[in-house]
C-alpha cells in the first residue's frame, strides 16, 4: 500500500498551480463558490488563481468558515514533519473521528484548496502561516529558543502537582498563557518555576508558550487533542399551539410598546447627542413614562430605529422623531406591523445589547449611538437562527447548546459569538424564538422575510377594536388593540394608565383641558365619549367635561405693543371714533383700555398730532415726564455665572500621564537604527520589512504611532507578531500588551544595543 | 385565540370583564394569586404582585396552576416574559423554611445552599440569625421569627413558616346561633382564616366583621386578646360577643384607659397599649398576661407602628386581622401581610350588597360655589390654610340643610373634621355634636337616642369614623375630611351601609367647594368609591332637587315615549 502511494506520488503534480490544473471544471467552480473572494476580478490563469489563493486575508476567511472537525483534520497535515500526508493515513491519525467525517473534511479542504494533492495531501505555505497553533500545540523548542531537559518524561513525572496542572492546561486548546501578575514573589508561582526549568518559553514579558515536544508528550496517545466531534445537544420540543400563542404574546407586547414609544417621541422628541444617539436623560424619561427598565427602553429605541420607524429629524436635524415610515406602519394590520419590526431586527447592523456597556474610555454607550454598528451583526443573527431552523418545526436548542454548536461550526470565529445569547434574548422578546424554539412566524421570517413573518402571525393576533368601555372611575378600557384613528383621539383626551392586550386610559381634568386646548369643544367631547363607549357614559365623566370646559379660557393671553388707558370712558370713545387717530390702529380691549399693535411712541405721536394730550407711562404705571430713552438692546446682566472649576485629575489619569511621559522619554533616548517613516494610512513595504525583521529577530522597535483618537506617541515595543496588518507586542514603557495597526505607524526604527536596557528600565 | 374574560396587561394587571359568562369562574381561578385592585362597574382590575404569588404558594398553589389560569382565561396571547417572571417569582418561595427542630428549637433551613449563603451574608438578615448548625440550616431565636420573616420578604426570599402555632390556654367558646346564622361569606372567611393559620379578612363595613371574629374564637376555643381602636368600639365588641356567643359578661375583660381587667377574653385599645411613660411601653405585660390562643386585630389598616413591632414577637400565636380596606395611607400593607398574615378572604363590596347583606348606597357629590368674599379669602390664604378655608366655607350650610331636607324622615349623620365647623353646624341644625372630648357615657346616651329615633340628626367628628354602630343611619353628609383619605372615605361610607330593616337605599353625600382644594380631594375619593363599584353622581348645589321635585328623592323617571 505504502509502495503504491509512493509510486503514485511520483506522478502527482508538484505544485499547487499544477494540481489546480488537474482539477475538473466542476471542482474549480466549487472552489470559486467556496472562496468567492478569489474570483473577483477573474484571475487570468491558474498561476494567478494560485497566488490569489495564497493571499493571507483570503486564507483566513476560508479557514474561518471551517468547523472544528475539519480543522482538526487539517491540523494532522500541518503537524506532520514532512510536507505531504497520504490521505489514507488521516483516518488512522484520528481514530476517534468517524471515517465519514474525516472523508468529508478532506473533501471540504481540498475543494477550498486549503490542502492540495489527490493521494498525498499537502498544505500550502499561507495555510501553515495562518494556523498559528496547529492542534493547539506550541512551536518547537528550538524555534522558541529553549533547551528542554534531556530526559523530558522523567522530569515531567517528577513535577509538583500545581506545576503539572499548569502544563496540562497549556497542553489543552491554547499553548500560550499569561504569567500571573505577581512580580514581587515571582519565583514562587508554578509558571515561573517552570520557566526556570526551561519547560516553558517566554515569548514576551507577560506570555509564555509551551514547546510542542512537551505538549505532545503530555497528550500521550492523542497528539491532536480530544476528537472534535459535532456536539449533539438535547433537543427541546414544544407543541405548536402554545408555542405560537406565546410568540404572539411577545409580538403583541413588542408592537404595543413600540407604538407607545413613538407616541411619546411624537409629543416630545429625544435630543440627538453630538456623538450621535440618545442621551441618558431621554432614555430615563422614556423608561419612566413607559414603565419599563432603562435597558428595555434602549432596546425599544434600537428596535424602532432598526425597523425604520424612528430617525433623526426636526428643523435643525437634532432630534429623534418618528419617521414617515411610522405613519404607514401604524395604519397596517398587526401581523404586518410585527413583521416590519422582526425583519428590521434581523437585518439590523447594530447590536442593541451593547447599550450601557463601557467603551475604552470608560464611557457608557448610549442607545442609537453609532458605536453600536457591527457589520457582522446580520450575518451572525441569521446564522444563529439558521441553526434552529435546521431542526424540525416545534423543536430547537437551549441557548447554551446553540452557542456550543456554533462554536464547533466556526471555532476560529468564536470571538464573534459573544453577542449570540443577547441576540437570542432579543429574538425571544420579539416572539421569533420561544424558549429556544423558532415560532412559525420566526421560520417564516427566515425563509420568506417580512411577508413570511406576517403570514406566520396571522390569525394569532387580536383584531383591532373600535370601541372602549367607559367606567364610573373615569377610566376607559379598550379591550384590545385600537383602530388607529380612535387610538389617536384617545391619546389626546385621555392618558394611558396600563397597556398590553388591552389599554386602560384615564380621563382627568388635565387630559380634558388638553383636548380643549387642541380645539375640541365640550359638545365634541360628549359626542365622542357617547360614540366611542359601548357602556353608558358615566355621569361623572360628563360632569367633568362640562366643569373643565366652564373654566377653560376664562383667562385670555395675547401680545400687544402698547395701550391707551383712561378713567374717562367718554374720552376713550372719542379717541376711538376720531378719524385722525386711525393711524394708531386702536381697538377697545375692555372699558377704559384701548390697545394697539404699534409701539408706544408712535401712538403718542399720532394722538398728539390729533390734538390730544396723552402722557407716556412706564410699566409700573408712573407717568413718564422725560422723553423715552434712546433705544438700546436688552443686554446681558453683568456678572454672569461663574466658570465651572477644572475637574481634578483622578489618580489613575495621573498615573497614565506619567507613564506616557516616561515611555516617550525612553523612546527618544533609545539609540535607534535608521528610521523608516511613512504617512499614516499608507503602509510602505519598508515599514513592513523592518517590522517583520524585528519580529523574527526578537528585537525591540521604536515606534511613532498615532492612535484611534488621533493623538501621537512614541513607544518602544517588543514585537511578538505581525499578522493581518496588526503588530502585536509588549509596550515596555507602558507595561502592557497591545496591538498596533500598521497603517497608524508613522515611523519605525530598530532599537540597538545597550539602550534597550535603558528603555526597559525607564518603564 | 380564545374569547376569555381576562386581559393580561404588561404591567401585570389583569382586567376581568365582569359581564362575561366565565367571569365568576375566572375570578375564582385568579383570586388566589392576584389582588383585587379596583372593582368598578364593567371591568375589574387585579394585580399580580410577588407577595400575592408567594401567598398563593403558601396556600398550596404552584406556578403551573397560576400560568394555566392566566393562559386559559386570557383573551389574548400572554407574553411569555410575564409567565416566566411569574414562575421565577413563585420559585423563590419555599427555598427557605422556618421549622421547629427537636434539638435546636426554631431553625431556618434551605433546600438551596446558595440562597442560604446569600441570606446569611445579607446585612439586614444576619443579625437575626444564630449559630450555623450545618451547611443547610441555621438557628433562629424564637423572638426574631416575625422580624426575620419580614426581612426575608424584603430581600425577596420569603420563608415558608412551618413552625406552627401554640394552642394557647383552652377556654370554651361557642357561637350561640339562635335566631340568626353565620352568613355564607362569613363562614367562608372563617374557614379561609383557620385553614391558613393566620391572616387578614377583608369585608366591607356593615358586613359583620365582628361575627367573623367571634366565629374564629369559637373555632380556636382558647383565650383571646382583641385589639380595637377605641373604647366605644371595645364596648360594642363586648356587647356583640355576649349576644352571639356562649361568653358571659364575667369572661370578658376591658383593658382601656379607664379599666384594666384581664379575663379569658380581653379587649384592649390600641391607645392604651401604645401609651408610653418615660419612653417605655407600660402595658406590654398584657401580651404575656395570658397564654393567648388567638389575637384579633380590629381595623387592621389603622394598626399603629409600635403594635407592628410588638406583633413581630407574637408569631407563634394565631393572628386574625379584620378590616374593610387594606389601603393604608402610609403604604405599609406589606408589613400587615408579613406580620399578621396574608389576606385570607375578601369579597367585592358590590357582591355582598347584591346578596342583600349591606345596604345599597348612592354616592352624591354636591358642588357648592363659594361667594365672592370666600373666594377672595381662599385666594389669598396661606397654602396650609387653604383646605380648611375651603372645607369650612359658610356657603355649605344652606346646602347641607337642603340635603337633610331631602330626607326628612331618615336618621342622618353630618360628618366633619373641623370642630368649630361642627359646633356651628350643630347650632344651625339644632343637632347634638359628638367629638373627641365627649365622654363615653354621653356618647352612648346620644347613640341610644339616635337608635330609638329620638334624635334624627347627629353631627360627628372624626371620632365616629371607626367602629360605632349606628344601625339605622341612612344618610351621611360629609362636609370636611382628612385630605382626601381613601381609607376615611371607606369608613364613613360604612356608617350608612348597615342593612336597613326595609332594605331601602342609603345616601352618602359629600358637600365640596367648587374650584378649590376641597374639590381636588373629592376627586380622589370619587375615584376610590367608583373603583369600589359605587354609582357616583356629581350635582351642582343649585340643581339639588328637593323631595317630590323632578329628579329629587323618590322621583321615578317617566318611561320615555
Amino acid at each position: 500500500m505504502l509502495r503504491r502511494s509512493v509510486v503514485r506520488m511520483a506522478t502527482e503534480p508538484a505544485t499547487l498551480a499544477a494540481w489546480l490544473r488537474t482539477r475538473s471544471d466542476e471542482q474549480l467552480s466549487a472552489l470559486l463558490a467556496a472562496r468567492p473572494d478569489v474570483a473577483r476580478p477573474a484571475p487570468s490563469d491558474v498561476v494567478a488563481l494560485a497566488s490569489r489563493l495564497a493571499v493571507p486575508v483570503s486564507v483566513d476567511r476560508a479557514l474561518d468558515e471551517l468547523d472544528a472537525a475539519t480543522l482538526q483534520v487539517l491540523d494532522v497535515v500541518l503537524l506532520e514533519p514532512t510536507d505531504g500526508v497520504p490521505a489514507a493515513d488521516l483516518a488512522a491519525a484520528l481514530p476517534e473521528l468517524p471515517d465519514d467525517v474525516v472523508a468529508a473534511a478532506i473533501e471540504t479542504l481540498t475543494t477550498r484548496a486549503l490542502l492540495w494533492g489527490d493521494e498525498t495531501l499537502r498544505a500550502p505555505d499561507p495555510v501553515r502561516r495562518a494556523v498559528r497553533h496547529p492542534a493547539g500545540l506550541g512551536r518547537f523548542a528550538t524555534e522558541l529558543r529553549v533547551q528542554l531537559p534531556a530526559r523530558l518524561a522523567e522530569v515531567v513525572a517528577e513535577l509538583a502537582p500545581e506545576e503539572r496542572a499548569v502544563l496540562d492546561r497549556l497542553a489543552g486548546e491554547r499553548p500560550v498563557g499569561h504569567l500571573p501578575d505577581s512580580p514581587s514573589d515571582s519565583a514562587g508561582t508554578p509558571a515561573r518555576r517552570l520557566l526556570q526549568r526551561g519547560l516553558l518559553a517566554r515569548i514576551d514579558a507577560l506570555n509564555v508558550e509551551l514547546p510542542r515536544e512537551l505538549g505532545l508528550l503530555l497528550r500521550g496517545d492523542r497528539p491532536y487533542g480530544a476528537p472534535r466531534l459535532r456536539p449533539e445537544p438535547g433537543v427541546l420540543t414544544r407543541d405548536k399551539g402554545p408555542l405560537d400563542r406565546q410568540a404572539a404574546g411577545a409580538a403583541l407586547e413588542s408592537v404595543g410598546r413600540i407604538s407607545e414609544l413613538l407616541t411619546l417621541l411624537e409629543e416630545e422628541p429625544a435630543g440627538l447627542l453630538r456623538s450621535g444617539g440618545v442621551g441618558v436623560r431621554d432614555q430615563k424619561r422614556l423608561a419612566r413614562e413607559l414603565h419599563v427598565t432603562e435597558p428595555e427602553a434602549a432596546w425599544l429605541l434600537e428596535l424602532a430605529y432598526a425597523s425604520g420607524l424612528l430617525d433623526v429629524g426636526g428643523p435643525h436635524r437634532d432630534e429623534w422623531l418618528p419617521s414617515r415610515g411610522y405613519d404607514v406602519w401604524r395604519e397596517q394590520e398587526l401581523p404586518d406591523r410585527w413583521a416590519a419590526l422582526a425583519a428590521g431586527w434581523l437585518a439590523g447592523l447594530r447590536l442593541p445589547s451593547l447599550v450601557g456597556q463601557r467603551d475604552v474610555a470608560g464611557k457608557a454607550v448610549n442607545p442609537l449611538s453609532p458605536d453600536l454598528v457591527r457589520h457582522t451583526a446580520p450575518a451572525i443573527r441569521r446564522s444563529t437562527l439558521a441553526v434552529l431552523a435546521e431542526y424540525p418545526a416545534g423543536s430547537g436548542l437551549a441557548p447554551d447548546d446553540l452557542v456550543a454548536l456554533l462554536r464547533w461550526r466556526t471555532p476560529r470565529r468564536a470571538d464573534r459569538l459573544a453577542p449570540v445569547p443577547a441576540m437570542l434574548a432579543e429574538a425571544g422578546r420579539l416572539g421569533v424564538v420561544v424558549g429556544g424554539v423558532l415560532s412559525t412566524a420566526g421560520r417564516g421570517l427566515l425563509a420568506h422575510g417580512a411577508d413570511g413573518a406576517a403570514d406566520g402571525m396571522r390569525g394569532l393576533l387580536p383584531e383591532p377594536v373600535d370601541h372602549v368601555l367607559a367606567q364610573p372611575d373615569l377610566s376607559l378600557i379598550a379591550p384590545g388593540p385600537l383602530v388607529s384613528d380612535l387610538a389617536d383621539t384617545l391619546a389626546v383626551v385621555a392618558d394611558v394608565e396600563s397597556s398590553g392586550g388591552a389599554t386602560v386610559f384615564r380621563v382627568s381634568e388635565a387630559s380634558i383641558r388638553r383636548s380643549l386646548d387642541a380645539g375640541w369643544s365640550a359638545a365634541d367631547l360628549h359626542d365622542f365619549f357617547a360614540r366611542a363607549s359601548r357602556t353608558p357614559v358615566p355621569q361623572a365623566l360628563d360632569y367633568l367635561v362640562d366643569d373643565v370646559a366652564r373654566q377653560h379660557g376664562r383667562l385670555r393671553v395675547g401680545a400687544i405693543e402698547s395701550y391707551v388707558r383712561s378713567d374717562d370712558h367718554g374720552l376713550l370713545s372719542q379717541v376711538l371714533n376720531d378719524k385722525r387717530t386711525g393711524g394708531a390702529e386702536l381697538r377697545r380691549l375692555a372699558p377704559g383700555v384701548l390697545i394697539s399693535g404699534l409701539g408706544a411712541d408712535e401712538v403718542l405721536t399720532v394722538l398728539r398730532t390729533a390734538g390730544y394730550a396723552p402722557a407716556g407711562e412706564n410699566p409700573g404705571g408712573a407717568v413718564l415726564t422725560r422723553p423715552p430713552a434712546r433705544p438700546r438692546a436688552a443686554g446681558r446682566r453683568p456678572g454672569g455665572e461663574p466658570l465651572p472649576g477644572a475637574r481634578p485629575l483622578t489618580p489613575a489619569e495621573r498615573g497614565a500621564t506619567v507613564r506616557e511621559i516616561r515611555a516617550g522619554d525612553a523612546a527618544l533616548a533609545a539609540r535607534r537604527g535608521e528610521a523608516v517613516r511613512q504617512v499614516p494610512g499608507v503602509t510602505t513595504a519598508s515599514t513592513l520589512e523592518l517590522l517583520s525583521r524585528a519580529v523574527r529577530e526578537g528585537v525591540p522597535v521604536w515606534l511613532g504611532y498615532v492612535d484611534a483618537q488621533g493623538s501621537g506617541s512614541q513607544r518602544v515595543v517588543q514585537p511578538v507578531s505581525l499578522v493581518g496588518g496588526f503588530l502585536q507586542g509588549y509596550d515596555e514603557g507602558r507595561g502592557e500588551n497591545r496591538t498596533f495597526a500598521v497603517h497608524r505607524i508613522t515611523s519605525v526604527a530598530l532599537v540597538e544595543g545597550d539602550d534597550q536596557q535603558a528603555a526597559s528600565s525607564g518603564g | 385565540m380564545s374569547d376569555g374574560p381576562l386581559i393580561v396587561q404588561s404591567d401585570k394587571t389583569l382586567l376581568l370583564e365582569v359581564d362575561h359568562p366565565l367571569a365568576r369562574e375566572c375570578r375564582g381561578a385568579i383570586a388566589p394569586f392576584a389582588e383585587l385592585e379596583r372593582s368598578p362597574e364593567h371591568v375589574h382590575t387585579y394585580r399580580v404582585t410577588p407577595l400575592a404569588l408567594w401567598n398563593a404558594r403558601a396556600a398550596g398553589h404552584d406556578a403551573e396552576q397560576v400560568v394555566d389560569a392566566l393562559v386559559r382565561y386570557s383573551r389574548y396571547p400572554v407574553p411569555n416574559a410575564l409567565l416566566v417572571d411569574v414562575a421565577d417569582t413563585m420559585d423563590r418561595f419555599g427555598r427557605l423554611t422556618l421549622a421547629n427542630d427537636p434539638v435546636h428549637g426554631l431553625v431556618l433551613t434551605t433546600s438551596d445552599r446558595a440562597v442560604l449563603e446569600e441570606v446569611v451574608r445579607s446585612k439586614r438578615v444576619a443579625p437575626m440569625l444564630g449559630a450555623r448548625i450545618d451547611e443547610d440550616s441555621v438557628v433562629v431565636h424564637p423572638s426574631e421569627r416575625g422580624r426575620l420573616k419580614q426581612a426575608l420578604l424584603k430581600i425577596g426570599w420569603p420563608a415558608e413558616d412551618l413552625a406552627g402555632y401554640v394552642d394557647g390556654q383552652a377556654h370554651p367558646i361557642e357561637l350561640d346561633q339562635s335566631g340568626w346564622h353565620l352568613r355564607d361569606y362569613q363562614q367562608e372567611a372563617v374557614e379561609g382564616f383557620w385553614a391558613g393559620g393566620s391572616g387578614v379578612v377583608v369585608l366591607p363595613c356593615g358586613a359583620g366583621k365582628t361575627l367573623v371574629g367571634a366565629a374564629a374564637m369559637a373555632e380556636a376555643k382558647a383565650t383571646t386578646l382583641i385589639l380595637v381602636t377605641n373604647t366605644v368600639a371595645g364596648r360594642q365588641w363586648k356587647r356583640e360577643l355576649i349576644a352571639r356567643t356562649s361568653l358571659t359578661e364575667e369572661e370578658i375583660g376591658e383593658y382601656s384607659g379607664e379599666r384594666k381587667e384581664i379575663r379569658p377574653v380581653t379587649i384592649a385599645t390600641y391607645q392604651v397599649i401604645t401609651t408610653r411613660r418615660k419612653g417605655e411601653y407600660r402595658h406590654l405585660d398584657l401580651f404575656d398576661a395570658q397564654d393567648w390562643g388567638l389575637i384579633v386585630y380590629d381595623e387592621v389598616h389603622l394598626l399603629p407602628a409600635p403594635i407592628f413591632r410588638l406583633t413581630a414577637d407574637l408569631q407563634s400565636r394565631r393572628r386574625l386581622g379584620l378590616t374593610a380596606t387594606l389601603v393604608r395611607e402610609d403604604g405599609r400593607e406589606d408589613d400587615v401581610f408579613s406580620l399578621i398574615g396574608p389576606k385570607r378572604y375578601d369579597a367585592p363590596w358590590r357582591d355582598i350588597e347584591a346578596q342583600g347583606y349591606i345596604a345599597p348606597a348612592e354616592c352624591i357629590e354636591v358642588r357648592v360655589s363659594l361667594d365672592d368674599e370666600e373666594r377672595m379669602t381662599y385666594a389669598v390664604a396661606e397654602p396650609e390654610e387653604r383646605y380648611r378655608i375651603a372645607a369650612t366655607a359658610q356657603s355649605k350650610l344652606p346646602v347641607i340643610r337642603r340635603v337633610l331636607e331631602r330626607h326628612p324622615d331618615e336618621p342622618s349623620l353630618v360628618i366633619g373634621a373641623y370642630l368649630d365647623q361642627l359646633e356651628e353646624l350643630g347650632a344651625a341644625l339644632n343637632a347634638p355634636v359628638i367629638q373627641g372630648s365627649t365622654t363615653n357615657k354621653e356618647r352612648e346616651r346620644l347613640f341610644d337616642a339616635f337608635r330609638t329615633g329620638e334624635i334624627r340628626t347627629l353631627v360627628v367628628s372624626k371620632v365616629a369614623n371607626f367602629s360605632i354602630d349606628l344601625p339605622e343611619a341612612a344618610v351621611a353628609v360629609q362636609v370636611s375630611g382628612t385630605f382626601g383619605s381613601r381609607q376615611e372615605e371607606a369608613q364613613r361610607l360604612g356608617r350608612v351601609l348597615r342593612p336597613k330593616a326595609d332594605g331601602r337605599q342609603a345616601h352618602f353625600y359629600t358637600v365640596v367647594s367648587r374650584d378649590t382644594l376641597d374639590s381636588e380631594y373629592a376627586a380622589h375619593r370619587q375615584r376610590f368609591l367608583a373603583e369600589q363599584g359605587y354609582a357616583y353622581t356629581i350635582v351642582d348645589a343649585a340643581d339639588l332637587a328637593g323631595p317630590g321635585e323632578v329628579n329629587g328623592p323618590g322621583w321615578v323617571d317617566a318611561p320615555a315615549d
